[in-house]
Protein backbone atom coordinates (compact mmCIF):
# COMPACT_ATOMS: atom_id res chain seq x y z
CA UNK A 1 0.00 0.00 0.00
CA UNK A 2 2.94 2.31 0.93
CA UNK A 3 4.97 1.92 -1.65
CA UNK A 4 1.91 2.62 -4.20
CA UNK A 5 1.45 5.73 -2.82
CA UNK A 6 4.84 6.24 -2.59
CA UNK A 7 5.18 5.30 -6.42
CA UNK A 8 2.02 7.84 -7.58
CA UNK A 9 4.01 10.45 -5.58
CA UNK A 10 6.90 9.59 -7.59
CA UNK A 11 4.76 9.50 -11.06
CA UNK A 12 3.14 13.34 -10.00
CA UNK A 13 6.82 14.39 -9.65
CA UNK A 14 8.42 13.04 -12.64
CA UNK A 15 5.42 14.63 -14.30
CA UNK A 16 5.25 18.60 -12.72
CA UNK A 17 9.13 18.08 -13.32
CA UNK A 18 8.86 16.98 -16.76
CA UNK A 19 6.03 20.38 -17.65
CA UNK A 20 8.98 22.44 -15.63
CA UNK A 21 11.59 21.10 -18.27
CA UNK A 22 8.97 21.30 -21.48
CA UNK A 23 8.08 24.85 -20.43
CA UNK A 24 11.42 26.64 -19.52
CA UNK A 25 12.92 26.39 -23.10
CA UNK A 26 9.87 28.19 -24.49
CA UNK A 27 9.84 30.79 -21.56
CA UNK A 28 10.02 34.45 -23.07
CA UNK A 29 11.66 35.59 -20.06
CA UNK A 30 15.33 34.90 -19.83
CA UNK A 31 16.16 33.28 -16.74
CA UNK A 32 18.87 35.44 -14.80
CA UNK A 33 21.99 35.95 -16.77
CA UNK A 34 24.71 34.64 -14.57
CA UNK A 35 26.71 36.89 -12.87
CA UNK A 36 30.19 37.41 -13.41
CA UNK A 37 32.69 38.74 -11.08
CA UNK A 38 36.36 39.67 -12.01
CA UNK A 39 39.11 38.42 -9.94
CA UNK A 40 42.54 39.80 -10.64
CA UNK A 41 45.42 38.02 -11.06
CA UNK A 42 47.09 38.61 -8.31
CA UNK A 43 44.06 38.27 -6.20
CA UNK A 44 43.53 34.74 -6.35
CA UNK A 45 45.48 31.63 -7.71
CA UNK A 46 44.92 27.92 -8.69
CA UNK A 47 46.75 26.09 -5.63
CA UNK A 48 47.28 22.53 -7.02
CA UNK A 49 50.64 22.26 -7.65
CA UNK A 50 52.58 24.95 -6.06
CA UNK A 51 54.91 24.79 -3.76
CA UNK A 52 54.87 25.76 -0.13
CA UNK A 53 57.28 26.55 2.73
CA UNK A 54 57.78 26.93 6.12
CA UNK A 55 57.83 30.42 8.00
CA UNK A 56 61.67 29.62 8.51
CA UNK A 57 61.42 29.42 4.50
CA UNK A 58 62.06 25.57 4.23
CA UNK A 59 60.61 23.43 1.51
CA UNK A 60 57.75 21.56 2.49
CA UNK A 61 56.67 20.41 -0.91
CA UNK A 62 53.79 21.04 -2.96
CA UNK A 63 49.58 21.13 -2.52
CA UNK A 64 48.50 17.90 -4.16
CA UNK A 65 44.63 17.81 -3.63
CA UNK A 66 42.62 20.22 -0.87
CA UNK A 67 39.87 17.93 1.18
CA UNK A 68 36.37 19.79 1.45
CA UNK A 69 33.66 19.10 3.70
CA UNK A 70 30.06 18.79 3.25
CA UNK A 71 29.23 22.33 3.27
CA UNK A 72 32.36 22.67 0.85
CA UNK A 73 34.16 24.65 3.26
CA UNK A 74 38.32 23.33 2.64
CA UNK A 75 39.72 21.42 5.96
CA UNK A 76 42.98 20.04 5.01
CA UNK A 77 45.53 20.65 2.07
CA UNK A 78 47.04 17.08 0.75
CA UNK A 79 50.76 18.02 0.58
CA UNK A 80 53.70 15.83 -0.99
CA UNK A 81 56.47 16.24 0.93
CA UNK A 82 60.05 15.45 1.64
CA UNK A 83 62.29 12.90 -0.22
CA UNK A 84 65.03 13.20 -2.94
CA UNK A 85 64.23 12.01 -6.88
CA UNK A 86 60.70 10.67 -5.69
CA UNK A 87 62.19 8.67 -3.04
CA UNK A 88 60.78 8.41 0.70
CA UNK A 89 58.74 11.22 -0.01
CA UNK A 90 54.66 11.28 1.70
CA UNK A 91 51.39 12.82 1.37
CA UNK A 92 50.33 14.45 4.25
CA UNK A 93 47.24 16.43 5.40
CA UNK A 94 47.62 19.60 7.09
CA UNK A 95 45.03 21.71 9.01
CA UNK A 96 43.71 24.31 6.16
CA UNK A 97 43.67 26.93 8.60
CA UNK A 98 47.16 26.19 9.29
CA UNK A 99 48.13 27.15 5.26
CA UNK A 100 48.90 30.80 4.89
CA UNK A 101 48.49 32.57 1.59
CA UNK A 102 50.54 36.00 1.30
CA UNK A 103 49.87 38.20 -1.16
CA UNK A 104 53.78 38.65 -1.54
CA UNK A 105 54.46 42.47 -2.50
CA UNK A 106 55.85 40.83 -5.70
CA UNK A 107 54.47 39.42 -8.79
CA UNK A 108 53.98 36.02 -7.14
CA UNK A 109 51.62 34.50 -4.49
CA UNK A 110 53.20 32.37 -1.75
CA UNK A 111 51.93 29.74 0.50
CA UNK A 112 53.22 29.59 4.11
CA UNK A 113 52.83 26.75 6.01
CA UNK A 114 52.52 27.28 10.06
CA UNK A 115 54.42 24.36 10.50
CA UNK A 116 57.96 23.48 10.73
CA UNK A 117 59.92 20.16 8.58
CA UNK A 118 60.63 18.47 11.92
CA UNK A 119 57.17 19.37 13.04
CA UNK A 120 55.42 17.45 9.54
CA UNK A 121 58.07 14.65 9.61
CA UNK A 122 56.46 11.91 12.32
CA UNK A 123 52.69 12.96 10.52
CA UNK A 124 51.18 9.87 8.99
CA UNK A 125 50.62 9.35 5.57
CA UNK A 126 47.65 10.23 4.06
CA UNK A 127 45.46 7.72 2.31
CA UNK A 128 42.23 7.99 0.54
CA UNK A 129 39.28 5.83 2.15
CA UNK A 130 40.84 5.99 5.17
CA UNK A 131 40.00 8.19 7.98
CA UNK A 132 42.84 11.27 7.66
CA UNK A 133 45.26 12.53 10.25
CA UNK A 134 45.40 16.26 9.92
CA UNK A 135 48.38 17.81 11.08
CA UNK A 136 47.23 21.41 13.02
CA UNK A 137 49.12 24.64 13.14
CA UNK A 138 50.31 23.67 16.75
CA UNK A 139 51.97 20.35 14.97
CA UNK A 140 49.26 18.50 16.98
CA UNK A 141 47.28 15.35 15.01
CA UNK A 142 43.54 15.65 14.99
CA UNK A 143 41.48 13.13 13.17
CA UNK A 144 38.91 14.08 10.36
CA UNK A 145 35.36 12.79 11.29
CA UNK B 1 87.20 -27.50 -20.10
CA UNK B 2 88.34 -26.97 -16.41
CA UNK B 3 90.68 -24.57 -15.59
CA UNK B 4 90.03 -21.72 -18.58
CA UNK B 5 91.05 -18.24 -17.13
CA UNK B 6 91.99 -15.44 -18.42
CA UNK B 7 92.93 -17.29 -21.79
CA UNK B 8 89.27 -18.52 -22.23
CA UNK B 9 87.69 -16.08 -24.97
CA UNK B 10 89.96 -17.75 -27.77
CA UNK B 11 89.92 -21.26 -26.28
CA UNK B 12 86.30 -21.27 -25.82
CA UNK B 13 85.35 -20.13 -28.48
CA UNK B 14 87.48 -22.65 -30.61
CA UNK B 15 85.72 -25.18 -28.58
CA UNK B 16 82.25 -23.61 -29.55
CA UNK B 17 83.66 -24.32 -33.55
CA UNK B 18 83.01 -20.70 -34.03
CA UNK B 19 85.31 -17.45 -35.52
CA UNK B 20 86.60 -15.67 -32.62
CA UNK B 21 84.93 -11.84 -33.45
CA UNK B 22 87.32 -9.26 -33.20
CA UNK B 23 85.53 -6.05 -33.11
CA UNK B 24 87.08 -2.68 -33.83
CA UNK B 25 87.74 -0.42 -30.28
CA UNK B 26 85.89 1.80 -31.80
CA UNK B 27 82.67 0.02 -31.81
CA UNK B 28 83.14 -1.08 -28.39
CA UNK B 29 83.47 2.48 -27.15
CA UNK B 30 80.84 2.93 -28.93
CA UNK B 31 78.29 0.46 -27.57
CA UNK B 32 79.92 1.77 -23.90
CA UNK B 33 79.08 5.49 -24.76
CA UNK B 34 75.33 4.41 -25.83
CA UNK B 35 74.45 2.41 -23.05
CA UNK B 36 75.71 5.42 -20.97
CA UNK B 37 73.32 8.02 -22.81
CA UNK B 38 70.40 5.27 -23.34
CA UNK B 39 70.68 5.36 -18.90
CA UNK B 40 70.64 9.02 -19.01
CA UNK B 41 67.44 8.90 -21.50
CA UNK B 42 66.01 6.77 -18.92
CA UNK B 43 66.66 8.86 -15.70
CA UNK B 44 64.10 11.46 -16.70
CA UNK B 45 61.03 9.19 -16.44
CA UNK B 46 62.17 8.07 -13.41
CA UNK B 47 60.52 10.11 -10.31
CA UNK B 48 60.33 13.32 -12.64
CA UNK B 49 57.23 12.73 -14.08
CA UNK B 50 55.00 12.72 -11.52
CA UNK B 51 56.91 15.84 -10.25
CA UNK B 52 56.54 17.73 -13.56
CA UNK B 53 52.61 16.51 -13.56
CA UNK B 54 51.99 17.68 -10.24
CA UNK B 55 52.92 20.86 -10.93
CA UNK B 56 51.20 21.28 -14.13
CA UNK B 57 48.10 20.71 -12.15
CA UNK B 58 47.61 17.08 -12.83
CA UNK B 59 46.00 15.48 -10.21
CA UNK B 60 47.00 12.31 -8.49
CA UNK B 61 44.52 10.31 -10.00
CA UNK B 62 45.04 11.06 -13.28
CA UNK B 63 49.12 10.76 -12.51
CA UNK B 64 48.20 7.17 -10.95
CA UNK B 65 46.36 6.32 -14.60
CA UNK B 66 49.59 7.03 -16.48
CA UNK B 67 51.61 5.28 -14.26
CA UNK B 68 49.68 2.40 -14.26
CA UNK B 69 48.86 2.30 -18.24
CA UNK B 70 52.58 2.65 -18.79
CA UNK B 71 53.64 -0.05 -16.26
CA UNK B 72 51.13 -2.50 -18.04
CA UNK B 73 52.68 -1.39 -21.42
CA UNK B 74 56.59 -2.02 -19.64
CA UNK B 75 55.18 -5.38 -18.46
CA UNK B 76 52.95 -6.73 -21.29
CA UNK B 77 55.67 -5.46 -24.00
CA UNK B 78 58.78 -7.32 -22.80
CA UNK B 79 57.84 -10.50 -24.73
CA UNK B 80 56.58 -8.88 -28.12
CA UNK B 81 59.89 -6.43 -27.49
CA UNK B 82 62.36 -9.48 -27.43
CA UNK B 83 60.52 -10.97 -30.24
CA UNK B 84 60.98 -8.17 -32.76
CA UNK B 85 64.87 -7.68 -31.64
CA UNK B 86 65.07 -11.51 -32.48
CA UNK B 87 63.40 -11.33 -35.57
CA UNK B 88 65.21 -7.81 -36.92
CA UNK B 89 68.06 -8.17 -39.05
CA UNK B 90 69.82 -5.14 -37.52
CA UNK B 91 69.96 -4.70 -34.19
CA UNK B 92 71.33 -1.19 -34.11
CA UNK B 93 68.08 0.24 -36.37
CA UNK B 94 66.32 -1.82 -33.54
CA UNK B 95 67.93 0.35 -30.67
CA UNK B 96 68.18 3.94 -32.62
CA UNK B 97 64.38 3.49 -33.16
CA UNK B 98 63.72 2.73 -29.45
CA UNK B 99 65.80 5.69 -28.05
CA UNK B 100 64.46 8.38 -30.63
CA UNK B 101 60.74 7.11 -29.76
CA UNK B 102 61.95 7.51 -25.50
CA UNK B 103 63.89 10.94 -27.10
CA UNK B 104 59.78 12.21 -28.28
CA UNK B 105 58.03 11.33 -26.05
CA UNK B 106 60.02 13.20 -23.55
CA UNK B 107 59.69 16.09 -26.07
CA UNK B 108 55.66 15.16 -25.78
CA UNK B 109 55.84 15.55 -21.94
CA UNK B 110 57.55 18.54 -22.07
CA UNK B 111 55.49 20.28 -25.07
CA UNK B 112 51.98 18.97 -24.35
CA UNK B 113 51.73 18.10 -20.81
CA UNK B 114 47.78 16.76 -21.46
CA UNK B 115 46.10 13.93 -21.12
CA UNK B 116 46.09 12.20 -23.82
CA UNK B 117 49.71 13.04 -25.28
CA UNK B 118 50.62 12.13 -21.92
CA UNK B 119 49.11 8.97 -21.86
CA UNK B 120 50.13 7.56 -25.65
CA UNK B 121 54.30 9.56 -24.66
CA UNK B 122 54.14 7.00 -21.43
CA UNK B 123 52.92 4.00 -23.40
CA UNK B 124 55.04 4.49 -26.71
CA UNK B 125 58.55 5.10 -23.90
CA UNK B 126 57.38 1.97 -22.13
CA UNK B 127 56.49 -0.06 -25.49
CA UNK B 128 60.24 1.19 -26.85
CA UNK B 129 62.09 0.96 -23.62
CA UNK B 130 61.04 -2.99 -23.87
CA UNK B 131 62.61 -3.50 -27.35
CA UNK B 132 65.60 -1.61 -26.08
CA UNK B 133 66.92 -3.37 -23.67
CA UNK B 134 67.00 -6.82 -25.50
CA UNK B 135 68.55 -4.52 -28.86
CA UNK B 136 71.37 -3.11 -26.07
CA UNK B 137 72.53 -7.13 -24.94
CA UNK B 138 72.18 -8.45 -28.39
CA UNK B 139 74.10 -5.92 -30.01
CA UNK B 140 76.70 -7.03 -26.94
CA UNK B 141 76.54 -10.67 -28.21
CA UNK B 142 76.08 -9.71 -31.62
CA UNK B 143 79.86 -8.03 -31.01
CA UNK B 144 81.69 -9.56 -28.77
CA UNK B 145 80.44 -13.41 -29.36
CA UNK B 146 79.45 -15.69 -26.40
CA UNK B 147 83.59 -15.88 -25.24
CA UNK B 148 83.80 -12.81 -24.00
CA UNK B 149 80.12 -11.72 -23.38
CA UNK B 150 80.82 -11.95 -19.61
CA UNK B 151 82.95 -8.82 -19.30
CA UNK B 152 81.66 -7.24 -21.85
CA UNK B 153 77.74 -6.98 -19.63
CA UNK B 154 80.14 -5.88 -16.93
CA UNK B 155 81.08 -2.64 -19.22
CA UNK B 156 77.50 -2.06 -19.83
CA UNK B 157 76.49 -2.13 -16.45
CA UNK B 158 79.24 0.07 -15.23
CA UNK B 159 78.31 2.68 -18.15
CA UNK B 160 74.82 2.51 -17.67
CA UNK B 161 74.98 3.00 -13.86
CA UNK B 162 77.28 5.71 -14.63
CA UNK B 163 75.00 7.27 -16.89
CA UNK B 164 72.24 7.32 -14.51
CA UNK B 165 74.09 8.37 -11.50
CA UNK B 166 75.50 11.51 -13.05
CA UNK B 167 71.98 12.47 -15.10
CA UNK B 168 69.92 12.11 -11.63
CA UNK B 169 72.34 14.44 -10.15
CA UNK B 170 71.89 16.98 -13.81
CA UNK B 171 68.42 16.65 -13.86
CA UNK B 172 67.87 16.99 -10.48
CA UNK B 173 69.50 20.13 -10.41
CA UNK B 174 67.94 21.21 -13.23
CA UNK B 175 64.38 20.31 -11.77
CA UNK B 176 65.34 22.27 -8.97
CA UNK B 177 67.10 25.33 -10.14
CA UNK B 178 64.83 25.56 -13.69
CA UNK B 179 61.57 23.53 -13.31
CA UNK B 180 60.63 20.02 -13.82
CA UNK B 181 59.69 21.05 -17.35
CA UNK B 182 63.17 21.45 -18.11
CA UNK B 183 64.16 17.57 -17.35
CA UNK B 184 62.64 16.44 -19.93
CA UNK B 185 63.91 19.39 -23.12
CA UNK B 186 67.20 18.05 -21.25
CA UNK B 187 66.19 14.60 -21.92
CA UNK B 188 64.95 15.05 -25.39
CA UNK B 189 67.88 17.13 -26.28
CA UNK B 190 69.96 13.61 -24.67
CA UNK B 191 68.72 11.47 -28.05
CA UNK B 192 71.33 13.50 -30.53
CA UNK B 193 74.64 12.55 -28.68
CA UNK B 194 72.90 9.10 -28.13
CA UNK B 195 72.64 8.44 -32.11
CA UNK B 196 75.96 10.14 -32.55
CA UNK B 197 77.63 7.27 -31.04
CA UNK B 198 74.83 4.57 -31.65
CA UNK B 199 76.24 5.26 -35.29
CA UNK B 200 80.05 4.43 -34.27
CA UNK B 201 78.90 1.11 -34.10
CA UNK B 202 80.09 -0.28 -37.17
CA UNK B 203 77.17 -2.26 -38.86
CA UNK B 204 79.12 -5.19 -40.55
CA UNK B 205 80.48 -6.23 -36.86
CA UNK B 206 77.27 -7.05 -35.45
CA UNK B 207 76.64 -10.40 -36.33
CA UNK B 208 72.57 -10.66 -36.44
CA UNK B 209 73.08 -14.90 -35.87
CA UNK B 210 75.71 -14.19 -33.20
CA UNK B 211 72.91 -11.67 -31.64
CA UNK B 212 69.96 -13.76 -31.52
CA UNK B 213 72.07 -16.54 -29.94
CA UNK B 214 72.46 -18.74 -32.72
CA UNK B 215 75.64 -20.19 -33.47
CA UNK B 216 77.26 -18.48 -36.66
CA UNK B 217 78.44 -21.70 -38.53
CA UNK B 218 75.46 -23.93 -37.89
CA UNK B 219 72.74 -21.05 -38.21
CA UNK B 220 69.83 -23.36 -37.80
CA UNK B 221 66.04 -22.45 -37.58
CA UNK B 222 65.59 -20.79 -34.04
CA UNK B 223 63.93 -23.05 -31.80
CA UNK B 224 60.13 -23.03 -31.17
CA UNK B 225 58.98 -21.28 -27.80
CA UNK B 226 57.37 -24.63 -26.70
CA UNK B 227 60.87 -26.14 -26.35
CA UNK B 228 62.03 -22.66 -25.12
CA UNK B 229 59.78 -23.18 -22.20
CA UNK B 230 60.80 -26.43 -21.14
CA UNK B 231 64.37 -25.72 -20.29
CA UNK B 232 64.32 -26.26 -16.93
CA UNK B 233 67.37 -24.21 -15.90
CA UNK B 234 65.66 -21.20 -17.56
CA UNK B 235 62.39 -21.57 -15.37
CA UNK B 236 64.39 -21.80 -12.39
CA UNK B 237 65.98 -18.85 -13.35
CA UNK B 238 62.69 -16.84 -13.90
CA UNK B 239 61.37 -18.08 -10.33
CA UNK B 240 64.24 -16.85 -8.79
CA UNK B 241 64.44 -13.61 -10.21
CA UNK B 242 60.54 -13.22 -9.10
CA UNK B 243 60.95 -13.88 -5.92
CA UNK B 244 64.22 -11.49 -6.02
CA UNK B 245 62.32 -8.68 -7.35
CA UNK B 246 59.26 -9.40 -5.27
CA UNK B 247 61.64 -8.70 -2.20
CA UNK B 248 64.28 -6.33 -3.59
CA UNK B 249 61.68 -4.07 -5.59
CA UNK B 250 59.97 -2.30 -2.48
CA UNK B 251 62.86 -2.38 0.01
CA UNK B 252 64.09 1.48 -1.39
CA UNK B 253 61.34 3.53 -1.78
CA UNK B 254 60.11 1.72 1.96
CA UNK B 255 63.59 2.83 3.29
CA UNK B 256 63.44 5.81 2.05
CA UNK B 257 60.47 6.60 3.90
CA UNK B 258 61.67 5.35 7.13
CA UNK B 259 64.21 7.83 6.68
CA UNK B 260 62.82 10.78 5.85
CA UNK B 261 59.99 10.01 9.33
CA UNK B 262 63.10 9.51 11.59
CA UNK B 263 65.96 12.17 9.63
CA UNK B 264 64.45 15.94 8.16
CA UNK B 265 67.53 18.33 8.47
CA UNK B 266 69.76 15.89 6.65
CA UNK B 267 67.18 13.61 4.87
CA UNK B 268 67.44 14.81 1.16
CA UNK B 269 71.19 14.33 1.61
CA UNK B 270 71.15 10.52 2.92
CA UNK B 271 68.51 9.68 0.48
CA UNK B 272 70.63 10.94 -2.30
CA UNK B 273 73.38 9.21 -1.08
CA UNK B 274 71.71 6.20 -1.15
CA UNK B 275 70.15 6.12 -4.76
CA UNK B 276 73.92 6.57 -5.99
CA UNK B 277 76.31 4.90 -3.78
CA UNK B 278 74.98 1.69 -4.84
CA UNK B 279 75.79 3.36 -8.63
CA UNK B 280 79.35 3.32 -7.53
CA UNK B 281 79.24 0.21 -6.13
CA UNK B 282 78.09 -1.09 -9.35
CA UNK B 283 80.11 1.34 -11.81
CA UNK B 284 83.30 -0.54 -9.75
CA UNK B 285 82.39 -4.16 -9.32
CA UNK B 286 80.16 -5.18 -12.85
CA UNK B 287 83.23 -5.62 -15.11
CA UNK B 288 84.93 -7.41 -11.85
CA UNK B 289 81.64 -9.74 -12.04
CA UNK B 290 81.84 -9.78 -15.59
CA UNK B 291 85.51 -11.31 -15.86
CA UNK B 292 85.00 -13.60 -12.35
CA UNK B 293 81.83 -15.08 -13.96
CA UNK B 294 84.38 -16.67 -16.84
CA UNK B 295 86.28 -17.92 -14.25
CA UNK B 296 84.44 -19.49 -11.13
CA UNK B 297 81.05 -20.09 -12.90
CA UNK B 298 78.12 -17.98 -12.46
CA UNK B 299 77.19 -19.73 -9.59
CA UNK B 300 79.38 -18.49 -6.71
CA UNK B 301 78.62 -15.29 -7.69
CA UNK B 302 74.79 -15.65 -8.09
CA UNK B 303 74.47 -16.93 -4.64
CA UNK B 304 76.54 -14.10 -3.21
CA UNK B 305 74.29 -11.53 -5.03
CA UNK B 306 71.15 -13.54 -3.68
CA UNK B 307 72.61 -13.80 -0.32
CA UNK B 308 73.11 -10.45 0.25
CA UNK B 309 69.28 -9.03 -0.36
CA UNK B 310 67.71 -11.15 3.10
CA UNK B 311 70.48 -9.39 5.05
CA UNK B 312 70.07 -5.98 3.60
CA UNK B 313 66.28 -6.38 4.55
CA UNK B 314 67.22 -7.75 7.83
CA UNK B 315 69.69 -5.20 8.77
CA UNK B 316 67.03 -2.54 7.43
CA UNK B 317 64.51 -4.20 9.71
CA UNK B 318 66.56 -3.96 12.95
CA UNK B 319 69.27 -0.70 12.66
CA UNK B 320 67.80 2.55 13.19
CA UNK B 321 70.43 4.82 12.91
CA UNK B 322 69.98 6.91 9.74
CA UNK B 323 73.50 6.90 8.70
CA UNK B 324 73.86 3.01 9.04
CA UNK B 325 70.58 2.72 7.11
CA UNK B 326 73.12 4.48 4.42
CA UNK B 327 75.86 2.19 4.61
CA UNK B 328 73.84 -1.07 4.51
CA UNK B 329 72.15 0.32 1.35
CA UNK B 330 75.32 -0.02 -0.45
CA UNK B 331 74.79 -3.97 -0.39
CA UNK B 332 72.53 -3.01 -2.56
CA UNK B 333 74.82 -2.34 -5.15
CA UNK B 334 76.51 -5.41 -4.40
CA UNK B 335 73.52 -6.91 -5.89
CA UNK B 336 73.08 -4.79 -7.98
CA UNK B 337 76.45 -5.39 -10.31
CA UNK B 338 75.80 -9.31 -10.11
CA UNK B 339 72.70 -8.96 -11.42
CA UNK B 340 73.39 -6.53 -14.23
CA UNK B 341 75.64 -9.17 -15.40
CA UNK B 342 74.15 -12.19 -14.40
CA UNK B 343 70.66 -11.74 -15.81
CA UNK B 344 71.98 -11.38 -19.12
CA UNK B 345 75.09 -13.32 -19.26
CA UNK B 346 72.49 -16.62 -17.61
CA UNK B 347 70.58 -16.18 -20.20
CA UNK B 348 73.01 -16.19 -22.94
CA UNK B 349 74.30 -19.03 -21.88
CA UNK B 350 70.68 -20.83 -21.88
CA UNK B 351 70.03 -19.85 -24.79
CA UNK B 352 73.14 -20.42 -26.88
CA UNK B 353 72.24 -22.07 -30.39
CA UNK B 354 68.68 -21.53 -30.16
CA UNK B 355 68.30 -18.57 -31.86
CA UNK B 356 65.92 -16.97 -29.15
CA UNK B 357 68.37 -15.02 -26.66
CA UNK B 358 66.03 -12.00 -26.94
CA UNK B 359 62.62 -13.16 -26.76
CA UNK B 360 64.00 -15.05 -23.35
CA UNK B 361 65.04 -11.70 -22.59
CA UNK B 362 61.50 -10.46 -22.61
CA UNK B 363 60.44 -14.11 -21.03
CA UNK B 364 62.20 -13.24 -17.68
CA UNK B 365 62.10 -9.38 -18.33
CA UNK B 366 57.89 -10.39 -17.62
CA UNK B 367 58.88 -12.65 -14.18
CA UNK B 368 61.26 -9.77 -13.21
CA UNK B 369 58.36 -6.88 -13.80
CA UNK B 370 55.44 -9.19 -12.29
CA UNK B 371 57.99 -9.72 -9.04
CA UNK B 372 58.99 -5.71 -8.47
CA UNK B 373 55.27 -4.68 -9.71
CA UNK B 374 53.76 -6.46 -6.32
CA UNK B 375 56.27 -5.78 -4.17
CA UNK B 376 55.37 -2.33 -3.23
CA UNK B 377 51.78 -4.00 -2.61
CA UNK B 378 52.60 -6.55 -0.47
CA UNK B 379 54.81 -4.05 1.58
CA UNK B 380 52.66 -1.50 1.63
CA UNK B 381 50.22 -3.94 2.84
CA UNK B 382 52.61 -5.48 5.79
CA UNK B 383 53.71 -1.68 6.83
CA UNK B 384 50.16 -0.80 7.00
CA UNK B 385 48.93 -3.17 9.11
CA UNK B 386 52.24 -4.38 11.13
CA UNK B 387 54.87 -1.29 10.70
CA UNK B 388 57.83 -1.03 8.92
CA UNK B 389 60.32 -3.45 10.47
CA UNK B 390 57.60 -6.29 9.81
CA UNK B 391 57.67 -5.54 6.32
CA UNK B 392 61.35 -5.48 6.24
CA UNK B 393 61.18 -8.67 7.88
CA UNK B 394 58.72 -10.16 5.33
CA UNK B 395 60.82 -8.61 1.90
CA UNK B 396 63.78 -10.84 3.87
CA UNK B 397 61.64 -13.88 4.16
CA UNK B 398 60.65 -14.22 0.28
CA UNK B 399 64.76 -13.26 -0.58
CA UNK B 400 65.45 -16.19 1.61
CA UNK B 401 63.31 -18.16 -0.44
CA UNK B 402 64.42 -16.81 -3.56
CA UNK B 403 68.16 -17.62 -2.00
CA UNK B 404 67.22 -21.03 -1.33
CA UNK B 405 66.05 -21.82 -4.89
CA UNK B 406 69.37 -20.06 -6.58
CA UNK B 407 72.03 -22.00 -4.07
CA UNK B 408 69.53 -25.37 -4.32
CA UNK B 409 68.02 -26.18 -7.94
CA UNK B 410 69.81 -23.59 -10.28
CA UNK B 411 72.67 -24.94 -12.43
CA UNK B 412 75.63 -23.97 -13.11
CA UNK B 413 75.18 -22.54 -16.97
CA UNK B 414 78.58 -21.05 -17.82
CA UNK B 415 79.26 -24.50 -19.87
CA UNK B 416 75.49 -24.87 -20.51
CA UNK B 417 75.69 -24.33 -24.43
CA UNK B 418 79.09 -25.57 -25.22
CA UNK B 419 77.72 -28.96 -23.67
CA UNK B 420 74.42 -28.84 -25.68
CA UNK B 421 77.04 -28.48 -29.06
CA UNK B 422 78.08 -32.08 -28.91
Amino acid sequence: MGGRIGGIALFVLAATLQTVAAQNPQNPEPPGQPSVTVLGSKEVQSIVGSEIRSAADEDMGRIVDVLVDGSGQARAAIIDFGGFLGVGSRKIAVDWKALHFVPAASARYRIVLELTKDQVKPAPEYKEGKPTIVLGAAGNLEPLP
Amino acid sequence: MAGIGALSPSIAAADAGAEVPHPSRRSLHGLDWFVFFVADVQAGFGPFVAVYLTTQKWTQFDIGLVMTVAGLVALVGQVPGGALVDAARSERVVAGAAIAAIGGSALAYAMWPIFPVVLAAASLQAAASCALGPAIAAISLGLVGHAAIGERFGRNARFASIGAGLSAGVMGACGYFFSARSVFFVTAALLVPALLVLRRLAVEEIDPERAHGSLPPAARPPIDLKSLLQKRALLIFGACLLLFHLANAAMLPLMGSVLTMRSSQWATVLIGACLVGPQLVVAAFSPWVGRQAERWGRRPLLIAGFAALPVRGLLFATVSDPYLLVAVQLLDGLTGAVLAVMVPLTIADLTQGTGRFNLTQGLVGTMTGLGASFSPTFAGFVSDTFGSNYAFFGLAIIAVLGLAVVSLLMPETRDAGRDGER
